[in-house]
């Protein structure tokens, strides 16, 4: 494979494609990035990858048939896919691609290509030395990816995006703290920011006496790690295609409808310029455009692509999936008070900083467990008194945006392992959330 | 496809540059998946994810890097890459990174289909599973299912693993999996229940998972829960567990703290630590527990015979009546521990640097039958399936909370109940097992871990077990 133009690999594949089927789009990816990851103060590893990632969208008399090939000869593997078409049978999601909106948007940063194109991450690794920060663990990831999209719709559209993004978790005897970032510029004071809140959060829970926390409901502040993890699958809940499968709380739910606190606007933000899953237009052609999902508490509307606007009779939303919409990016708006005031807000309470493994008993009714991880602080009048671990928040979806009471003022740009979508937010303050105690080993 | 001449050739050359250890692996899987929803065809898609990763270590230093370019200059630019990001990271290193003596294979081998894959056309995987599908029973008034969403596929994993110091081995490996999410409602109450079976071999693997009779056996829990069952009990009290519930429980509260990586920190940040960190008691478990780790089963979703730094496959002995034992190694961990790799290094695909994973993980079978374990329950829960779980990232505290569940009442199955929730540490859910059933099987699940994220088939299981006096509720 000798391509290095995204579009002049995207225009050879969709030679292969067009006469054989009446409707297609060729996506494909260029992706140079390179990972240092760390354990123990140390670097573990440093790895790098050159991937060509072709995908392939086919109709033929309403079928659909998709294709993912990361191979060195695609063009080889379409060819052996394309008669898959014949043999299914018509999808009750098929409609017609529409005809391209949108334009292309591209957020670069030159240092981030290069290091990625040269799989060398370069000058990060001592600008962000964990050697004076003890027992450190994470990564740090370069990531640059060239993309063109052509279709038999007209579409012939490209955009190249830079990522940097990573996350530091931090011990202080058994004590941890754990912080991500995420941008499309080299910005290294995010990774160093992110280094020093894990290391602060470990110190504090190291300085506090353990107290066991009891079962019950609690006033708890969210960090943007917490919140991030939640209200992504609040967005989620949003697309047309968990409604139509059955997996969302929102089924049934209208425009207009009051579902959460006035205190909450979550916006979907597909071109936001420094956030990388920045686009211009979405997998059919159509233009993105950021948009609110729930604005002051209200309900704004499902997000779609063309074939889940058809069966749900509304318009698409410029976030295909060929299949299923897709969030970009993830925003949700500011509060009016400073961090610390919001820890005096919250009075007595908890402040959950980390979270994972969070599971639905039951998607419909979006009622969730997830178990806190590294440091759970105990507040009072304020103030941090204490600190516990592996507590569980649960409680449901719906009750979990109404409950929200206030937002702080500062926000963060989140990306981790249980924060898919690169999203933009503050601490997020609940008035009542029930907790259910851990245990200390 | 990339060859093992071409692969040592590279090999060679990452240890001409100053390496100690040099490793290739073409890895390629080639899949087709097909998507139904409520009872339709929805879409089908292919894909083929193949390429060659190349690992390095260089004075304490591990680099890693792959390509999907299997040109000679794409496979050398990658062996180099490999080669000089070991190097950056040797020059920040206080320890390093070294490979101790393991036994290394050479062998080629395949998991034999029943029904190959390749014989059989789409129109017939989908008309053989659309009738599945089909011949489901979904009425159970007054409960309506609202969706149902079932994703077959398939995938063949084709694997070279070579490396510096005589690995040689080629293996294939077919598998087939059904993935399906049923939503239910009567009146105001709604529920889900989600399954996952999937077993290595050709397309027999749809009649040895039993998709149809699991498949209704769901709708009528659900039925259960949402129609017949009452509130659940709380309280101290005996709980029977059915298999599915008890291999998942060896999956996330003994396997994942048994991967050794997880014990030195190498995934602390991600998929997290261990109890092993900090636990300094010689058992867990009351003597009726003993959990193995088994990549060797023939027919299990998570079956290898050699692992993807080439050492042989063995069975792991977790733990031996009740005591703690040996730990999941790669060869990196192993060297740490002084011991030899007991061959747990799998990658999910060409992407993917080898770590520290599950294959098959278990409750060895004890002699009780279920109705032995029933009749020894005053009064307690029988727990048959469960909903929802989750696990803190030491792996201490797991809940698990039920779909189905009854009441026992003097050794005898009586009232269904709903939404039992099950919230223990995993001492207290190991030392309280007093009898453990014959009836060991098996369910298949996507384990993750690593960064990026690296999904890797295993199966989990267990018999039924009896637990004495735990907290419900």
């Amino acid at each position: 494979m000798s391509f290095t133009d995204p579009r002049l690999m995207a225009e050879s594949l969709s030679r292969v494609v067009a006469g054989r089927v009446e409707e297609f789009v060729v996506g494909v990816g260029i992706v140079d990035s390179v990972m240092v990851k760390y354990a123990s103060g140390e670097i573990s590893v440093t790895q790098s990858w050159r991937d060509y990632v072709v995908h392939v969208y086919i109709a033929k008399d309403g079928k659909i048939s998709m294709s993912t090939y990361t191979t060195s000869d695609p063009g080889e593997a379409i060819k052996t896919t394309i008669p898959l078409i014949d043999k299914l049978s018509p999808s009750p999601f098929y409609a017609p691609l529409p005809q391209p909106s949108g334009s292309p948007l591209s957020s670069v940063d030159s240092k981030i290509r290069e290091a990625s194109l040269s799989g060398d991450p370069g000058s990060i690794v001592e600008e962000v030395d964990v050697r004076g920060y003890g027992n450190v663990a994470g990564m740090i990831l370069l990531k640059y990816s060239r993309n063109h999209y052509i279709g038999s719709n007209g579409l012939d559209m490209g955009y190249e995006v830079t990522k940097f993004n990573g996350y530091f978790r931090a011990f202080k005897g058994e004590e941890s703290g754990q912080w991500a970032w995420v941008s499309t510029a080299y910005e290294p004071r995010l990774a160093l920011k992110s280094l020093e809140k894990a290391g602060e959060l470990a110190s504090l829970c190291y300085s506090l006496p353990k107290v066991k926390v009891e079962s019950g409901k609690y006033r708890v502040l969210l960090s943007p790690m917490v919140a991030g993890n939640l209200l992504e699958d609040v967005a989620s809940a949003a697309s047309a295609g968990s409604v139509i499968m059955g997996l969302s709380f929102l089924q049934g739910r209208k425009p207009g409808d009051v579902i959460a606190s006035e205190k909450l606007t979550l916006r979907e933000v597909p071109r936001a310029e420094n956030m990388p899953g920045i686009r211009g237009f979405d997998d059919e052609g159509v233009a993105t455009r950021d948009k609110s999902i729930i604005e002051r508490g209200v309900f704004k509307g499902f997000i779609h692509n063309t074939k889940t606007a058809k069966l749900m009779n509304a318009e698409s939303t410029g976030n295909a999936g060929w299949l299923i919409p897709r969030l970009f990016n993830l925003e949700v708006d500011p509060g009016s008070l400073r961090e610390e005031e919001l820890l005096e807000a919250l009075g007595s309470g908890i402040y959950a900083t980390n979270n994972w493994y969070t599971r639905f008993q039951n998607y419909l009714e979006g009622s969730f467990s997830t178990v806190t991880r590294d440091a759970l602080i105990i507040v009072e009048n304020g103030k941090p008194s204490g600190c516990y671990r592996r507590a569980r928040l649960t409680g449901t979806l719906p009750k979990l945006i109404e409950n929200i009471e206030e937002l702080s003022r500062e926000r963060w740009p989140i990306e981790w392992w249980e924060v898919r979508t690169p999203t933009l937010l503050p601490h997020t303050l609940i008035s009542e959330m029930h907790v259910t105690a851990g245990a200390m080993l | 496809m990339t060859g093992f001449q071409e692969l040592l050739k590279h090999v060679e050359a990452i240890l001409a540059a100053g390496s100690s250890y040099g490793e290739a692996r073409f890895h390629s899987i080639r899949g087709l998946t097909l998507l139904f929803l409520n009872g339709s065809l929805i879409g089908a898609s292919t894909s083929d994810v193949t390429g060659v990763a190349f690992r390095a270590v260089y004075s304490g230093g591990l680099g890693f890097a792959s390509t999907s370019d299997l040109s000679s200059e794409g496979l050398r630019g990658a062996a180099f890459r490999a080669v000089s990001s070991a190097k950056a990271s040797s020059l920040v290193l206080k320890r390093g990174v070294a490979m101790g003596p393991s036994p290394q294979g050479s062998a080629r081998y395949s998991v034999v289909e029943a029904k190959p894959l390749e014989d059989v056309s789409v129109e017939d995987k989908m008309r053989i599973v659309g009738e599945m599908v089909k011949s489901v029973d979904l009425k159970k008034d007054p409960m309506r299912v609202t969706n149902y969403m079932v994703v077959y596929s398939e995938t063949v994993e084709y694997k070279i693993v070579v490396n510096s110091e005589g690995a040689r081995v080629e293996s294939r490996i077919p598998r087939v999996s059904i993935f399906y999410n049923i939503s239910a409602s009567s009146g105001e109450r709604r529920a889900n229940r989600w399954n996952s079976l999937a077993a290595s071999g050709g397309l027999e693997v749809l009649d040895k998972v039993k998709f149809t009779e699991e498949f209704q056996d769901d709708v009528n829990s659900l039925y259960i829960n949402l129609v017949k069952a009452g509130d659940p009990p709380k309280g101290r009290m005996d709980i029977v567990l059915a298999p599915e519930i008890v291999g998942l429980a060896m999956h996330e509260s003994v396997g994942h703290p048994s991967e050794a990586d997880r014990v030195l920190g190498r995934e602390a940040a991600q998929a997290g630590l261990s109890y092993r960190v900090e636990y300094r008691d010689e058992y867990i478990g009351s003597p009726k527990v003993t959990v193995y780790d088994d990549p060797t089963i023939p027919g299990s979703y998570g079956f290898y015979l050699y692992d993807d730094e080439g050492v042989p496959a063995r069975r792991r002995t977790l733990i031996d009546k009740g005591k703690l034992a040996e730990l999941l190694h790669n060869r990196e961990t192993a060297t740490v521990y002084g011991v030899e790799s007991n061959a747990s290094a799998r990658s999910t695909d060409y992407r993917s640097e080898p770590i520290v994973r599950m294959a098959n993980t278990y409750m060895a079978p004890g002699d009780y039958s279920f109705e032995e374990l029933v009749e020894g329950v005053k009064e307690g829960v029988y727990l048959r399936k469960y909903m929802e779980w989750n696990i803190d990232d030491y792996r201490w505290v797991a809940r698990y909370v039920g779909l189905e569940a009854y009441i026992i009442r003097n050794g005898r199955l009586e009232e269904p109940v709903r939404n039992v929730v099950l919230e223990v540490n995993t001492k207290e859910f190991l030392s309280s097992v007093d009898a453990v059933g014959r009836d060991l099987q098996f369910s298949a699940g996507t384990c993750g871990k690593g960064e990026p994220s690296q999904p890797m088939p295993v199966w989990m299981g267990g018999p039924h077990i009896r637990l004495r006096g735990v907290v419900v509720g």
